[in-house]
């Protein structure tokens, strides 16, 4: 079956999360590898062939000259280049520290700051082209299967755009921030069935933020309940900050 | 002279991103380097200042593969320094939480990772079509593993349910009784597995490795207890006595020594410190296999990931024929100053978080240190070892018998690449 979609899926700096997320379908993996030629993904195989590929899923973000070089290296051998989960979407918590001082840390490296060999973390997109985004920290696993279902039948992908609530509500959730907790489901893309704030926790906004989210008034909103501003940014900026399209956030 | 270099540029089948590089002269090794060439994420970093109960949201991100051990020693850290006690309920659901962890994580890597090494194949799903029934097994217990995970953490991955003080949601009794009847009907996959691992053709190999695990004299430790090896035990809170780490230049991971020796973390140490509390089916498969008389071959620690798969299942049995959850609201915890260690047989080793938290419950210091950290010293040592006795043998060969040695440790470089360390007054 020569004419196999030739798939790759790689790993930069990040958990493994998303790559295992590919794995955790579980009833679906074996068909999906006869679906797929997959012809690289060196988490699970000592075989890999690295000639070219119509889609690679790319897990983790840039914070080593290596990653770099494995990204530019593997989008000149893509056909279709996929930022698989938060980190590459976003840069995710390892990111986060850019909104920390530098002094903090100063005493805690091993060695001199400056000998690190150390890259500022940043999303995948800010060094080569990306094609499509599957968000999530980590992504759903079911999401995994039906973009890659949309790229066999020759669909277009859409991203899910409306937010968190939308499957809360179905879900019969009561409302957390009603409960006073901090949750930023109303401003964060769902598409995760609301999975976190089933288990009873509140939304950290590992998606990103939906395309209308007004953070200056859901910071009222949240300074409202008693959260302070600070309380409220760290928040944000946790999963997706390096995205949050309105600068007075991301200073 | 004749020099040769081993290097293995990217080492596959293990989690996260490592290089190793050897240089040897006339059949001595003049330079050994296993190198973890993640990028840093500084999550230590990242939590000052945080809260503690936001800790273990962010610590999971340390790790895919192990997020509960992260979210449970970072709650067990919390809980220490804040002196909270959790309920009896509590303590049963966090430990079905961590056996789902190891039923999943042990599944995946003896068959997915260990497996191929021994059957000449480059993957398991290379092995399908040959080893259909052992595949499937595989994916079976990965399944299981992970769906008592879902039920009770809330999600496969980065569990979000459990909480410093308790759960913020319980299953259900029926969602129980369903995980149960599946461990029960699983029961003799997890045996065969047993079976399976206890007949491999390990290679003869000898390392004097100090062994360390938690040890509970009330049961098979997991979460609870102290720390011991044959000739030495600590409380959890003493650790800095006895560990040091340490990093080498050009290496995001850390390296962690104790008074300045090798030991080692993981499956096949907590089998040999605690074999006897061991379910009585795990028990057999100890008695009838190459650890029957202890063992001091780390390549062995994939028979032992294999015998606490078999004790992970009964163990969850035994505790699910008892418990039938009950709502119970999360305590208000008295927030005051404080230091806290928590210390969690994560599936490749013991887990240790510790923070130290100020009057208002903000993260003032946090120190990681993961097992792989621990273990890497042991793997370079092993290397060392093992290469002489590889002369005569293809760089191929070589490379393939460093690599099955690395990965029975089951190691995970993302865990260890998290570059800080604490000055501690």
């Amino acid at each position: 079956m020569s004419d196999r979609f030739k798939v790759g899926v790689y790993g930069i700096t990040g958990c493994a999360g998303c790559q295992l997320s590919v794995a955790f379908n579980e009833d679906e993996l074996l068909t999906l590898f006869e679906l797929l030629d997959v012809q690289a993904f060196p988490f699970v195989t000592s075989a890999n062939k690295e000639e070219g590929f119509d889609l690679v899923l790319m897990e983790g973000l840039v914070a080593a000259p290596r990653d770099i070089e494995l990204l530019k290296d593997v989008r000149s051998k893509t056909r279709i280049l996929v930022a698989l989960g938060t980190c590459a979407a976003t840069g995710c918590i390892p990111a986060y520290r850019k909104y920390t001082l530098p002094a903090e840390y100063q005493h805690l490296f091993y060695t001199k700051a400056e000998d690190i060999q150390d890259v500022d973390p940043t999303p995948i997109d800010a060094h080569v082209k990306v094609d499509y985004t599957i968000p999530g920290c980590p992504p759903s696993e079911w999401e995994i299967l039906s973009f890659i279902k949309t790229l066999l039948l020759g669909k277009e992908w859409r991203p899910y755009r409306s937010p968190v609530c939308v499957a809360c509500r179905r879900n019969g959730n009561f409302c957390l921030l009603d409960l006073g907790k901090p949750c930023l489901g109303p401003i964060t893309c769902g598409g995760c069935n609301a999975v976190c704030v089933n288990g009873g926790f509140e939304c950290w906004g590992c998606r990103g933020q939906t395309n209308d989210a007004n953070h200056k008034a859901y910071i009222e909103l949240l300074e409202g309940k008693g959260f302070s501003r600070e309380f409220i940014l760290e928040r944000m900026r946790t999963f997706v900050g390096l995205k949050i399209t309105e600068p007075e956030l991301v200073q | 002279m004749s020099h040769d270099y081993v290097h293995a540029e990217e080492l596959t089948k293990v989690e996260g991103h490592a290089t190793l590089t050897v240089r040897f002269t006339n059949g001595r090794v003049e330079h050994c380097e296993l190198r973890a060439v993640e990028g840093s994420r500084y999550f230590e970093g990242i939590l000052l200042h945080r809260h503690y109960v936001e800790a273990s949201e962010i610590t999971s991100r340390i790790c895919g593969i192990c997020s509960v051990a992260h979210v449970l020693a970072s709650i067990q850290a919390a809980e220490n320094a804040l002196g909270v006690q959790p309920s009896e309920q509590t303590a049963a659901l966090r430990v079905l939480l961590t056996l789902g962890e190891h039923i999943r994580s042990h599944a995946a890597h003896l068959y997915f990772f260990a497996l191929p090494d021994y059957v000449g194949f480059p993957s398991a799903i290379a092995m399908a079509a040959d080893y259909r029934t052992e595949v499937g097994q595989a994916i079976a217990l990965l399944k299981l593993g992970n769906d008592i995970v879902r039920t009770i953490g809330g999600r496969d991955m980065h569990v979000v349910s459990a909480t410093v003080g308790g759960f913020l949601k319980v299953p259900t009794a029926e969602q129980l009784d369903g995980l149960r009847a599946r461990l029960e009907q699983l029961k003799p996959a997890a045996v065969a597995t047993a079976e399976l691992f206890n007949s491999l053709p390990y290679p003869e190999f000898h390392h004097q490795a100090e062994h360390f695990s938690l040890h509970d004299d009330h049961k098979y430790a997991l979460l609870s207890g102290r720390i011991r090896s044959a000739g030495h035990e600590f409380a959890k809170e003493d650790y800095h006595r006895f560990l040091s780490e340490y990093q080498t230049p050009d290496n995001t991971a850390n390296f962690v020594v104790r008074e300045g020796h090798t030991y080692m973390v993981g499956s096949l140490p907590r089998v040999l410190n605690n074999g006897d509390q061991l379910s009585p089916d795990a028990k057999r498969f100890l008695k009838a296999g190459p650890l029957a008389k202890g063992s001091d071959n780390p390549l062995h620690n994939n028979v032992a990931q294999a015998i606490e798969l078999v004790d992970a299942l009964d163990h969850a049995v035994r505790i699910m024929e008892e418990l039938r959850p009950k709502p119970e609201p999360v305590p208000n915890i008295a927030v005051r100053e404080g230091r806290g260690v928590g210390a969690f047989e994560a599936p490749r080793g013991t887990l240790w978080h510790e923070y130290v938290l100020d009057g208002t419950g903000h993260i003032t210091r946090a120190n990681v240190i993961t097992p792989t950290a621990q273990n890497l010293r042991a793997m370079e040592d092993d290397i060392r070892l093992m290469l002489p006795t590889l002369e005569g043998q293809s760089r191929e060969e070589m490379v393939a018998a460093l690599e099955r040695l690395i990965r029975a440790y089951d190691p995970c470089f993302s865990c260890s690449a998290h570059f800080l360390r604490v000055t501690w007054l």
